[in-house]
């Protein structure tokens, strides 16, 4: 395979990326073995633009941590991307799917937050 | 001034003022609600009788000079919706109007002759009792309007046509600064209980009242500082932060990527339409249509918050707030419904005739399931609801909510807890909210348990709160702390930022022991929440409630969840150890 086709929503003021107003939604062929965070920079997404991030509904990133370049994204994937002033308090996330990578950044620095925007030390 | 207790007897007619006894002396808003029930109301009688109590508490900071956020008023009874305890509290004008008259609670207890009912109105002078015969039948919209034009500026607590039905889904509207009804203790069924002890309305005037009295001016200054402080910096609740940007309804599109939204009467938990009924979608109309709509709207006098919104029609009229996350979620997918200018119709149709939105778009779902009508028929939904407020048959059976209706049309899937249903979280995707929802006192409720800080919870080196068994360990601490606040006064959604950022939550505690006098640090807030819900609990269980209802509906278990496939995975005996503190005679506060 030459490249492969994913597909992407933009949810907030990052859909400006896109020339939409708070929600973008597109295709986007990338090469074959693109990361998460390939994409991330290919869209001129920074770690300050974005804060949930999932892939076929499976929670890889909050606001705040990086937990890495990530998954590699594969044929047919759905990414969805959530700008920075998005929230989602923990007890409404307790338990939800969540990527190997992300549970490993989270059990580096406390997994009980609501954001890590401002919490920077490890419980 | 020490505050009073305003006792009203409907069977009398007649208002006294009562000192606080000690045994209360301690507690305000939901703790006060709760513990003046819990000695006061058999757990036993019908709560639609002459001896169920309807409690009015502003908590303990309401009112005080500009505390951030901080006008919740708590209403609290036996509940005909759940046959338990019941606190259900709301923004607007009252808290703070009642905080002010020099009162910790209002008493609303007895029966007036049948067929009677009246407008109560409390002022610094006392109350009067005034017919409301003319009043009966009208929405809540009407009845705020000619409110204002007797006693402008007042607060108006009230109920819709429903609760005069005395309907199980019956809420209590309060008015918010724009004088309409959008702020509903909403969840169940207290409106019944206030249309049971003949009270159309409840109007209160704070002129020439004393106000609320500061024991320590340094400290509730300091506490109120860092508070505000660590609201204006959390990413959540800061200006231009998600709430004030997109409301709460800025959940609707996460919750669908995670797979967590239910859909359909909860045979689902991605919904195709969900960005169509987001927060996002409901900033784009208001930027859309213009006029009186807007997003980062307050719900009641000094919210530094802002999460409500105006909704605009398309003429960009105010057409009703608010649009919530609860609302967007119950009225839309839940019932397979993309449109949002029906969803706001549904919305003001519910504030009108006095129902709960949550309960209303479930039971809207399980009628769709049961065949009366179809999923996504959004103007078949819209005329359930004005059948609630013209009191037809099926418009009863609709206002008695979920499990009422799931018995009417033969659905057994039945998405409740102690009988009231389930909020906007899939409990079987998002595992953590579904032990709060089975075990809470009130009945599945999605503001039972918040978030707090790791520390206090215990997780620090004892708990995976990513694991199963962790999360019923961690529920009683977020049910306690999550009671405390409730007695705060302030709005739960403070919760955000001092979970993360700790002078938050110093700056809580400060303040409330300025204004109380109490010597309250943050050690003491889960024990004090422990206390709250020990009282809850023991009502419920004198009422009848056992172990066997601290259970997820049954077709949790079996059925799975699409996208993620997933059925209920936690065990009953975490969900029986979350409370088995209650009985082990180590006290309340332990």
């Amino acid at each position: 395979m030459n490249s492969i086709n994913v597909n992407v929503t933009l949810y907030g003021p990052l859909a400006r990326i896109k020339g939409k107003r708070y929600v973008a939604n597109f295709d986007i062929e990338l090469e074959p073995g693109t990361h998460k965070g390939d994409l991330l920079a290919l869209l001129g997404i920074s770690l300050e633009e974005r804060s949930y991030l999932f892939i076929n509904s499976v929670l890889c990133d909050v606001p705040g941590l990086d937990s890495g370049c990530g998954e590699v994204l594969k044929d047919g994937d759905h990414i969805g991307i959530f700008s920075i002033n998005h929230m989602w308090p923990y007890q409404y996330r307790d338990g939800i799917p969540m990527s190997e990578n992300l549970k490993k950044a989270l059990q580096n620095r406390g997994v009980m937050h609501h954001s890590y925007t401002v919490h920077a030390e490890k419980d | 001034m020490a505050k009073k207790v305003l006792r009203i007897d409907m069977s009398k007619l007649e208002a006294t003022y009562e000192n606080v006894p000690e045994k209360w002396s301690r507690w305000a808003g939901r703790a006060l609600t709760s513990a003046i029930v819990f000695d006061e109301v058999d757990p036993t009688v019908h709560p639609l009788g002459p001896h169920n109590k309807l409690v009015i508490a502003p908590g303990w900071v309401t009112g005080s000079p500009a505390a951030p956020s901080s006008g919740r008023t708590s209403f609290g009874a036996k509940s005909p919706l759940t046959g338990g305890i019941k606190e259900s509290n709301a923004g607007g004008l009252s808290g703070q109007k009642i905080a002010k008259l020099g009162l910790a609670a209002i008493i609303l207890e007895g029966q007036p002759e049948k067929g009677k009912w009246y407008t109560l109105v409390v002022t610094n002078e006392g109350v009067k009792f005034e017919d409301a015969s003319g009043l009966l039948g009208k929405g809540m919209y009407e009845i705020d309007e000619l409110m204002w034009e007797q006693y402008p500026d007042t607060a108006v607590i009230g109920i819709g046509p429903a609760g005069e039905m005395k309907l199980s889904n019956a809420g209590i509207s309060v008015n918010d600064m724009e004088n309409k009804p959008g702020r509903y203790a909403g969840r169940g069924g207290l409106g019944a209980v206030m249309g049971a002890r003949g009270v159309k309305a409840m109007v209160v005037d704070d002129t020439g009242g004393p106000g609320v009295e500061i024991v320590d001016k340094d400290l509730f200054k300091q506490g109120r500082k860092k508070l505000t402080e660590a609201i204006q910096e959390h990413d959540l609740t800061k200006k231009d932060g998600g709430l004030n940007s997109f409301g709460t309804a800025i959940l609707i599109n996460i919750l669908n990527e995670a797979g967590g939204l239910p859909t359909r009467n909860f045979s689902a938990g991605q919904f195709e339409g969900a960005a169509m009924i987001s927060g996002e979608r409901i900033a784009e109309v208001v930027e859309e249509r213009g006029g009186e709509g807007m997003t980062g709207h307050g719900c009641h006098p000094g919210c530094i918050i802002k999460c409500s919104n105006i909704y605009p029609g398309e003429d960009g009229s105010a057409m009703v707030s608010c649009v919530e996350y609860e609302t967007a979620w119950a009225l839309g997918a839940n019932c397979g419904i993309d449109d949002l200018d029906y969803v706001a119709k549904m919305t003001y149709e519910c504030n009108d005739a006095g129902i709960d939105t949550i309960e209303s778009g479930n039971t809207l779902a399980i009628a769709m399931e049961g065949g009366v009508i179809e999923f996504g028929d959004a103007e078949g939904a819209l005329r359930l609801l004005e059948e609630v407020k013209q009191g037809t048959p099926m418009g009863r059976i609709i206002g008695q909510g979920v499990e009422a209706t799931a018995k009417a049309f033969g659905v057994h899937r039945v998405p409740t807890v102690k009988h009231q249903s389930m909020p906007a979280y899939e409990p079987r995707a998002v595992k953590g909210i579904g032990v709060t929802y089975a075990t809470t006192p009130m009945g599945a409720d999605h503001t039972a348990g918040y978030t707090i800080a790791p520390e206090i919870a215990g997780v620090s080196g004892k708990l995976d709160p990513l694991s199963d068994e962790g999360k019923a360990e961690l529920s009683l601490t977020f049910q306690a702390a999550t009671a405390f606040i409730d007695s705060t006064g302030y709005c739960l959604f403070i919760a955000f930022p001092i979970l993360d950022i700790a002078k938050g939550w110093a700056g809580m505690a400060e303040s409330v022991a300025g204004v109380t006098g109490m010597n309250i640090t943050g050690d003491d807030v889960i024990p004090l929440g422990k206390e709250i819900l020990k009282m809850e609990r023991l009502f419920n269980e004198r009422a009848g409630f056992t172990a066997a209802d601290d259970r997820p509906p049954e077709f949790m278990r079996y059925e799975q969840l699409p996208p993620h496939n997933v059925v209920w995975t936690i065990t009953d005996d975490q969900l029986d150890h979350v409370f088995a503190w209650v009985h082990d005679g180590n006290g309340a506060g332990d």
